[in-house]
C-alpha cells in the first residue's frame, strides 16, 4: 500500500472513530437525562394523584360525615377521579393482597414491583416503554397499592431520531473529511513524489539532475541530503570518467607511438625480403632503420616499465644524504654532457631527506636530460638543491629553447612531445616528464615549470619527503 | 612518370613509402609537414597524394577540409584505426584509408585500384613479346591471342605489376582469391604452371624457394 494511502486511511478512521464514540457518548448524556426527567416528573404526578385523590377521599368523607367510607364506595370514588377521558397516564389500584381493585386502562403490572413495595417505599420500575410506579398507600385504613404507568415512548423515539441524525451526519462529515484529508495528503507528499521522480532518474545514470528542495520540512531535508549524495555520486563518477578517459588516451598514445617504430621496422624487413638484387648500400640503410627504430621500442619499453613500476610504489624509502645523490648523478651526467660539448654545474646543501634513492636518481636524471636536449652545444646546465625549513627544493635550469607558453600545461602528459621530429630524433618517447611528476608525487612532492621561449626554463621541484614519510 | 606525394613526419616512414612506390614504378616526393604539403598540393599537379593525419602543424584532416584542388586522389595513411577515424577521413573525401604498420604489397595495391579509378593506370602492359590490355581482358603472344582463363589472367597482371618482387603464395592468393579463399596454395602453382606455358615464362617467372614467385624484368 503506498505511504500517501496508509496516512489517508489511519487519519480517516481515527477521525471517524473520535466523532463516532464522541456522538455516541452525548447521546447516551442526553438520553439519559431526558429519563431522568421524566421518571422525576412522572414520580411527581404519581404523587400528585395519590394526594389529589387522599383529599378527595377526606372531603368527601366529612362532606358525608363518616368515621369511614366503604370499600365500595371508595372504588366508585376511584372510577370517578381517574376516569379514562381524563387521564393520560394509566392508573391502578390493588388491594393488599395485590388484587387488583381499579385500572382505568388494561394494562399488565408487574407482580415483583407490588410485592417489593410492601415494606412501605415507593417503586419505580421502567420496562420496555413503560415506566411503573409503585407506592403502598393507606386510603380508609385500608391498605392499597397505587400503580402508574406512564409511556416513555416519546423519550424512546427522540433518542432514535438523534441517533439517525447523528448516523447521517456522520456519514456526510466522511465523506468531507477524506476529501479534504485526499487533498491534504497528496498536497504533503508531492515533493516525496518528485524526489521520487528526480532520485529514479538519477539512478538511471542522469547525474547532473538535482531534485526541487524548497521549505524547512523533513521532506525538503530529504531533498537537501539527496542532492547532496547526487553530488557526489556526480564527483565521483565524473573523477572516474577521467581516470578512464585518461587512462583510454594513454593507450591510444601508446599505442600510437608503437605503431611508428613497428611500421618501418616491418615496411623495411619486408623491402629486404621481397626485393631482387638490392643495393649493399641500401641494405645497409634499410638494416640500419630497422635496428633505430627496435632501439626506440626498447627505449619507450624501458620507460613503460619504469612508470608501472612508479606506479605499483613498492618504494625503499631510506634516510639519505641529498649532496651525495646529487652528486653521484652529477658525475655520471658530467660524461654524457662532456660528450655533447655541454657543461653540468651542481650545487647542493648538505642535509638528509628520505627517499628512494632510485626514483630521485631517476628524477634528478631525466630532468637533466630534457635540459641537455633542449640546449645547444657550449652551454650549460645548472642542478641546484636546497632546503627551506623541512622542504627540500631542487631546480634544473637551462639556457636552451625553451617552451612555448601555450605547451607548459601539456608537456607532462605521457607521450606528449612539444616538437616530436626534434625528440624523436633525440631517442625521446615522450615520457619522462609524466615519470618525473609521479616521482615527485610520491615524495610528497610538486613540479613546477618557468619557461621562456629562446632564453630557457627551469623547473623546480618542491619534495616534502623526510617530513611525509618519517611518521610511517 | 606518375608523381606521388609521401606527406609523413616521421622520416623512416616517409623513406620506406618511397621505396614501396619506387617498387611499383611511381616516383614519391617527400614532404615532412602539413604547411609545406598543403602548398605542394595546391601548385604542384601531383597523381596521388599520400597523407599522415597526425602532422606536428596542420592535421591531414584539416589539409583535406581547407584543399581546393580536389582533383587529386587522397589516401590516408595512418596509425589512427579508430572506425570513426576511418570514417571522417573518408568523408572529407578521401579515395582510401590505410592503417599503419601496412605491408608494402598492400600499399602498392591500393594505390593500383584509386590510380585505375582515376585512369592514370596503365590499361596495357607490355613485356617482351607478351603484351596484356586489361580494359578488353586480352592477352597477346607476338601478336597472337593467347586464351587464359579469369584467374590465370589477374595472375599475370599482378606480376606484371609487381616486377622484380618475391611474391608470396599467401599474397597472391589474397591479391587474386581474395582473403577469403582458404584453398591450397596447390592451386597458385597450377595456375604459375599454366602460365609458364602458355606465355612461354619458364625462365623468367621464377620460383623462389620456401617463398613464392618472382618475374624477373628484362634486361
Amino acid at each position: 500500500m503506498k505511504l500517501w494511502q496508509k496516512i489517508f486511511l489511519y487519519t480517516l478512521m481515527l477521525v471517524m472513530l473520535a466523532v463516532g464514540v464522541t456522538s455516541i457518548l452525548t447521546l447516551k448524556n442526553s438520553f439519559q437525562m431526558a429519563m431522568e426527567q421524566k421518571k422525576k416528573a412522572a414520580f411527581t404526578e404519581h404523587e400528585f394523584l395519590i394526594t389529589n385523590f387522599k383529599s378527595l377521599l377526606l372531603s368527601e368523607r366529612l362532606r358525608q360525615n363518616e368515621i369511614l367510607l366503604e370499600n365500595s364506595r371508595v372504588k366508585k370514588y376511584m372510577e370517578a377521579a381517574f376516569s379514562e377521558e381524563t387521564m393520560e397516564s394509566s392508573v391502578a389500584f390493588y388491594n393488599k393482597n395485590q388484587e387488583l381493585v381499579y385500572q382505568n386502562q388494561e394494562q399488565e403490572a408487574p407482580k415483583e414491583l407490588l410485592a417489593m413495595a410492601a415494606d412501605g417505599e415507593s417503586y419505580m420500575q421502567a420496562s420496555g416503554e413503560q415506566l411503573y410506579i409503585v407506592s403502598k398507600e393507606t386510603l380508609e385504613t385500608r391498605i392499597y397499592y397505587f400503580l402508574t404507568i406512564t409511556d416513555l415512548s416519546g423519550v424512546f423515539r427522540m433518542h432514535r431520531d438523534m441517533l439517525n441524525n447523528v448516523c447521517r451526519i456522520s456519514m456526510v462529515c466522511a465523506f468531507g473529511i477524506s476529501a479534504v484529508l485526499l487533498v491534504v495528503v497528496k498536497l504533503l507528499l508531492l515533493p516525496l513524489q518528485k524526489i521520487n521522480e528526480g532520485t529514479r532518474a538519477i539512478a538511471q545514470g542522469d547525474y547532473e539532475r538535482r531534485v526541487p528542495q524548497k521549505g524547512r520540512d523533513e521532506i525538503s531535508e530529504l531533498a537537501r541530503n539527496m542532492n547532496r549524495m547526487a553530488q557526489a555520486v556526480e564527483k565521483n563518477i565524473k573523477a572516474l570518467e577521467d581516470v578512464a578517459e585518461d587512462r583510454n588516451q594513454f593507450i591510444a598514445n601508446l599505442s600510437h607511438e608503437m605503431k611508428t617504430p613497428l611500421t618501418s621496422i616491418l615496411g623495411f624487413a619486408d623491402l629486404l625480403q621481397i626485393k631482387k638484387e638490392l643495393p649493399e648500400e641500401q641494405r645497409m640503410e634499410y638494416a640500419g632503420i630497422i635496428k633505430e627504430e627496435a632501439s626506440r621500442m626498447r627505449i619507450l619499453s624501458g620507460k613503460l616499465m619504469e612508470m608501472i613500476t612508479v606506479g605499483e610504489a613498492n618504494l625503499e624509502w631510506e634516510e639519505e644524504e641529498v649532496s651525495g645523490v646529487f652528486n653521484e648523478v652529477a658525475a655520471s651526467l658530467g660524461v654524457v654532457a662532456k660528450s655533447h660539448g655541454m657543461e653540468i654545474r651542481c650545487e647542493c646543501d648538505t642535509g638528509k631527506l628520505w627517499m628512494d634513492k632510485e626514483l630521485v636518481k631517476s628524477l634528478i636524471y631525466n630532468l637533466a636530460d630534457n635540459a641537455m636536449k633542449a640546449s645547444r652545444e657550449g652551454n650549460e646546465v645548472r642542478i641546484r638543491g636546497w632546503f627551506e625549513k623541512e622542504v627540500f627544493f631542487f631546480s634544473v635550469e637551462d639556457s636552451g629553447i625553451g617552451i612555448p607558453k601555450e605547451e607548459i600545461g601539456k608537456i607532462t602528459q605521457a607521450f606528449y612531445m612539444v616538437d616530436k621530429v626534434r625528440s624523436r630524433a633525440s631517442g625521446g618517447a615522450g615520457l619522462g616528464l609524466a615519470l618525473c611528476v609521479e616521482i615527485a608525487k610520491l615524495h610528497g612532492g610538486t613540479l613546477t615549470i618557468e619557461s621562456e621561449p629562446g632564453t630557457g626554463t627551469i623547473v623546480t621541484v618542491r619534495m616534502k619527503g623526510g617530513a611525509a614519510h618519517e611518521n610511517l | 612518370m606518375i608523381r606521388i606525394l609521401i606527406v609523413e613526419d616521421d622520416a623512416n616512414i616517409a623513406k620506406l613509402i618511397e621505396a614501396t612506390v619506387a617498387i611499383g614504378g611511381y616516383e614519391g616526393v617527400v614532404c615532412g609537414n602539413g604547411q609545406e604539403a598543403f602548398r605542394k598540393m595546391e601548385k604542384e599537379g601531383f597523381d596521388l597524394v599520400l597523407l599522415d593525419v597526425m602532422l606536428p602543424d596542420m592535421s591531414g584532416f584539416e589539409i583535406m577540409r581547407s584543399r581546393t584542388n580536389t582533383e587529386v586522389p587522397v589516401i590516408f595513411i595512418t596509425a589512427k584505426q579508430e572506425l570513426t577515424d576511418k570514417v571522417r577521413g573518408l568523408r572529407l573525401g578521401a579515395e582510401d584509408y590505410i592503417v599503419k604498420p601496412f605491408e608494402a604489397m598492400e600499399l602498392l595495391a591500393r594505390i593500383e585500384v584509386i590510380l585505375r579509378r582515376v585512369s592514370k593506370a596503365a590499361a596495357v602492359y607490355e613485356y617482351g613479346e607478351i603484351s596484356v590490355n586489361i580494359d578488353e581482358h586480352t592477352c597477346k603472344l607476338s601478336g597472337n591471342t593467347v586464351y587464359l582463363t579469369p584467374k590465370e589472367f589477374e595472375v599475370l597482371v599482378f606480376f606484371l605489376q609487381h616486377k622484380d618482387v618475391a611474391i608470396s603464395r599467401e599474397r597472391l592468393l589474397s591479391a587474386v582469391w581474395g582473403f577469403e579463399y582458404e584453398g591450397e596454395t596447390r592451386t597458385i602453382d597450377i595456375h604459375i604452371q599454366q602460365l609458364r606455358k602458355k606465355l612461354k615464362l619458364k625462365e623468367r617467372l621464377v620460383t623462389i624457394p620456401k617463398l613464392g614467385y618472382r618475374l624477373e624484368s628484362l634486361k
